[in-house]
């Protein structure tokens, strides 16, 4: 069930009546509703893939217990530990990973002559995902091992934890810490906070529908006949997909954080307006935060994060950027992506500049940013865009060519939209979506955030207009970061 | 909880106020002219009707129609004369022309090309061949005086029925209710660009639930001579009942959509035809609209050029 589909649209509200309504006192009914409905909500896609979630939530519910009661021993407390990373990232290897493992296996192989045929490659569906609960309940294990949380002894708790439905399929990665309590206490029925849910939706709504949605085919276009266009069209099309990426992604968070806020449940920020970085290291606190700290202090940390010497330091840095290419995919294009990010977060951090934006945003004080900052903003951004490359490319040989076209093959030409629309809308609009993001930049909880009631309600209602201006019925409405 | 949802009631109504009014503000919503059956029973527009076709999403097509004393789209009256050289287009919407400024039809291209005559067009969504011999049948005092007469077949849709009948269907949208619905522009622009579909598609489903399950029953196999036996004999039986002067009437169809077997027929009764799917679909450019499968100026000027080539090959006077 998709966030932007008339299903959701009927289910959302059934469940949000059945749990302030129906039950509002007990704690218990109200997390055996959330279950049912987050199986249901699943179970939608694939049903045969709800007992994957079933089983990694009894492993990490009870390897939870045991490492608590291990904990004096630290060898069973580690046995244990391994139980957990070894089923999750098993899960993981074979749904995810089986495949591209083979297949490189059998590409090296040919690389020296050897010419295999691949009879163990399988057809394997990639579970919606799998990726992000994977790694929800394997950071319950890892912070019960750190001593820096308490298991639960009630597997309804914890597997409404696992299955919450608005944060699911594409995060946030939460914390136990975080909403696994929220899921333990009561919650209370709060005006304020289901609003400003609603406001989330809505903007959520707007940069999946319009953003995303509306660019989704001039860049599919282009990156599928990338030889054909010059390299004005190339970089056009990298930077558009730079914008339907965040637009599709941040889109679905502010949705799945606005549902959870209905239900009285507050997820962490997963994205803090990315595109107003100073810097790549500002970039990573911004974009797929929950991602990021999950590595950061699951990874990072253990091997020693930055309190070793610069070179191993240097190492940690390489080895995070690398898993996270490969989390996102089982691709070299994502692994050549994560090194590339490894590559353009090294001198930024031998500089001794990776923390010094961590609690500023551009224009901190002011309403315009200095010149300094705005190049430093466009700099960043021109960086990342040109890592999406990779990430957009369906092979590594694909995103070589592109970039090969941009070079040996720039000039301007003006870009005709494969539908035959006028581009000038989607220029304007992008446009317009980088003002009013910029003008929202301190607050990403509140994306209405104007005093006056009157500018609150028309920017509702041009946000659902430019809705239904940007409305087309032929797009393939699922979200991006489903396929992780 | 009261408070929640009283404000999300007024919200939402306030916002679908507004949303009517930037939608009527911009014009994003076609106008509905009215339609009228006539003491011939012929289906048609109210006569004297002006307003605006919108086609796709931000307006991306927008043109003026203007229904004339007759009722049908056309920058001119229909006065046929004996002294004139008229010709008559006679069709579905893909005539009517809704998609085009009235004053840019394809009836107007070729009087561009040929500038003594004179085009009347009687086009009308959802005409089939039975609407349009009925028509010329009942309007016959008006017909004998036009010299040539182009009758627009989509073999794909058309030639289903034996003879005319007022089409209740059609009629059905002239309702009190449907007629008020459509003064809702919010509610017309997003139907005609498919943000209801979703919703109108999960209601069918749940109607469908039963029928969901025998869905898989793979359907009979479709014996294409018969049908285009079929649809011969629904010719012949129209001819029969509302007659056709071979000497001046001809089809507009699309060749290549077709069946060969329908083409032989009509060679072999000397029915005449102009073919236009070839010229289409040679066209660099594209011949439909991008929201729409109705043909766009570059398609009704390769319409337009091959009814002028069919007229000038036809050696008729064209001055008289």
């Amino acid at each position: 069930m998709l966030f932007n589909s008339i299903d959701f649209a009927i289910f959302l509200p059934i469940v949000f009546i059945l749990y302030w309504i129906v039950f509002p006192k007990k704690i218990r009914n109200q997390n055996i509703l959330i279950l049912i409905a987050s199986y249901f909500f699943y179970g939608l896609w694939d049903w045969r893939f709800l007992f994957l979630i079933l089983a990694s939530t009894l492993v990490d519910f009870f390897v939870g217990i045991y490492i608590d009661r291990n904990s004096d021993n630290a060898k069973r407390k580690k046995l244990w530990l391994w139980c957990s990373v070894i089923f999750n990232l098993s899960l993981l290897g074979f749904f995810k990973y089986y495949n591209f493992f083979i297949d490189s296996f059998i590409d090296m192989f040919q690389l020296f002559g050897y010419s295999i045929k691949s009879t163990w490659t399988l057809r394997i569906i990639l579970p919606v995902g799998i990726s992000f609960y994977t790694f929800q309940t394997m950071s319950y294990s890892l912070d019960i091992y750190y001593k820096r949380l308490k298991p639960t002894r009630n597997f309804l708790n914890f597997a409404t934890f696992v299955s919450f439905f608005p944060q699911l399929v594409a995060g946030p990665i939460e914390r136990a810490s975080n909403l696994l309590k929220q899921i333990e206490n009561k919650r209370v029925f709060n005006y304020d906070q289901i609003v400003s849910g609603l406001k989330l939706i809505l903007w959520g709504l707007f940069k999946k529908l319009v953003i995303a949605d509306a660019l989704a085919p001039i860049v599919d276009d282009i990156f599928a006949n990338y030889a054909s266009y010059p390299g004005s069209t190339l970089i056009l099309g990298v930077t558009l997909f730079s914008f339907q990426v965040y637009g599709d992604f941040s889109g679905y968070t502010d949705i799945a954080i606005g549902t959870a806020k209905l239900f009285g449940v507050e997820l962490m920020s997963n994205f803090k307006f990315p595109n107003f970085s100073r810097n790549v290291a500002e970039y990573w606190q911004r974009w797929h935060i929950s991602l990021s700290t999950w590595f950061r202090h699951y990874i990072y940390i253990p091997l020693g994060g930055s309190r070793v010497s610069k070179l191993i330091s240097i190492r940690n840095i390489t080895i995070v950027f690398l898993v996270s290419g490969f989390w996102h995919g089982a691709n070299w294009t994502f692994i050549f992506w994560g090194a590339f990010h490894a590559v353009a977060f090294i001198p930024v951090f031998l500089l001794g500049r990776n923390s010094i934006y961590k609690n500023s945003v551009v224009a901190q004080n002011t309403v315009l940013p200095s010149i300094k900052e705005f190049f430093q903003v466009l700099l960043t951004f021109g960086i990342v865009t040109f890592s999406r490359i990779f990430f957009r490319s369906e092979s590594i040989t694909d995103s070589f060519k592109f970039i090969k076209q941009i070079c040996t093959n720039f000039a301007f030409e003006p870009y005709t939209h494969p539908m035959g629309y006028r581009m000038i809308d989607y220029y304007v609009l992008v446009i317009i979506f980088v003002i009013y993001e910029y003008m929202i930049r301190k607050d990403e909880r509140n994306p209405f955030k104007f005093k006056s009631k009157i500018v609150r309600f028309i920017i509702y209602t041009l946000v659902i207009f430019l809705m239904l201006l940007f409305y087309d019925d032929g797009v393939n409405r699922s979200f991006i970061y489903f396929q992780f | 909880m009261k408070k929640l949802i009283i404000k999300i009631g007024l919200y939402f109504f306030l916002l679908l106020l507004c949303l009517e009014v930037l939608v009527r503000v911009f014009h994003l919503a076609k106008d509905a002219p009215t339609r009228y059956v006539d003491d011939y029973q012929v289906e048609k527009w109210r006569p004297n009707q002006s307003g605006y076709s919108v086609t796709g999403n931000r307006r991306q097509n927008f043109s003026e129609f203007h229904i004339n004393k007759f009722g049908f789209n056309s920058y001119r009256e229909f006065k046929a004369t004996k002294e004139n050289f008229e010709v008559a287009l006679v069709g579905d919407s893909f005539i009517e022309g809704f998609h085009q400024n009235y004053y840019n039809s394809i009836g107007k291209k070729i009087e561009n090309r040929i500038d003594t005559i004179s085009v009347y067009e009687y086009g009308y969504a959802g005409y089939d061949m039975a609407d349009q011999l009925h028509l010329i049948s009942q309007y016959k005092d008006q017909f004998k005086y036009i010299d040539i007469v182009v009758l627009g077949l989509k073999y794909e849709n058309d030639l289903f029925r034996d003879k005319y009948e007022v089409e209740k269907s059609r009629m059905s949208l002239e309702s009190p209710f449907n007629r008020a619905l459509k003064h809702c522009k919010l509610l017309v622009y997003t139907k005609s660009i498919g943000a209801l579909k979703p919703i109108t598609d999960f209601v069918a489903n749940l109607k469908n639930f039963r029928k969901e399950k025998n869905r898989n029953v793979s359907p009979k196999e479709v014996d294409l001579d018969k049908e285009v036996e079929t649809r011969i004999d629904n010719l012949n039986s129209l001819i029969n009942l509302y007659g056709f002067n071979k000497a001046k009437f001809c089809f507009l169809l699309d060749e290549t959509n077709t069946p060969p077997k329908f083409l032989d027929y009509l060679k072999e009764k000397n029915y005449k035809y102009i073919g236009i799917g070839e010229k289409l679909k040679e066209s660099r450019k594209n011949t439909t609209l991008i929201y729409d499968m109705h043909w766009n100026n570059n398609g009704r000027s390769i319409v337009a050029d091959e009814i002028v080539d069919y007229i000038k090959n036809e050696n008729i006077q064209l001055v008289k």
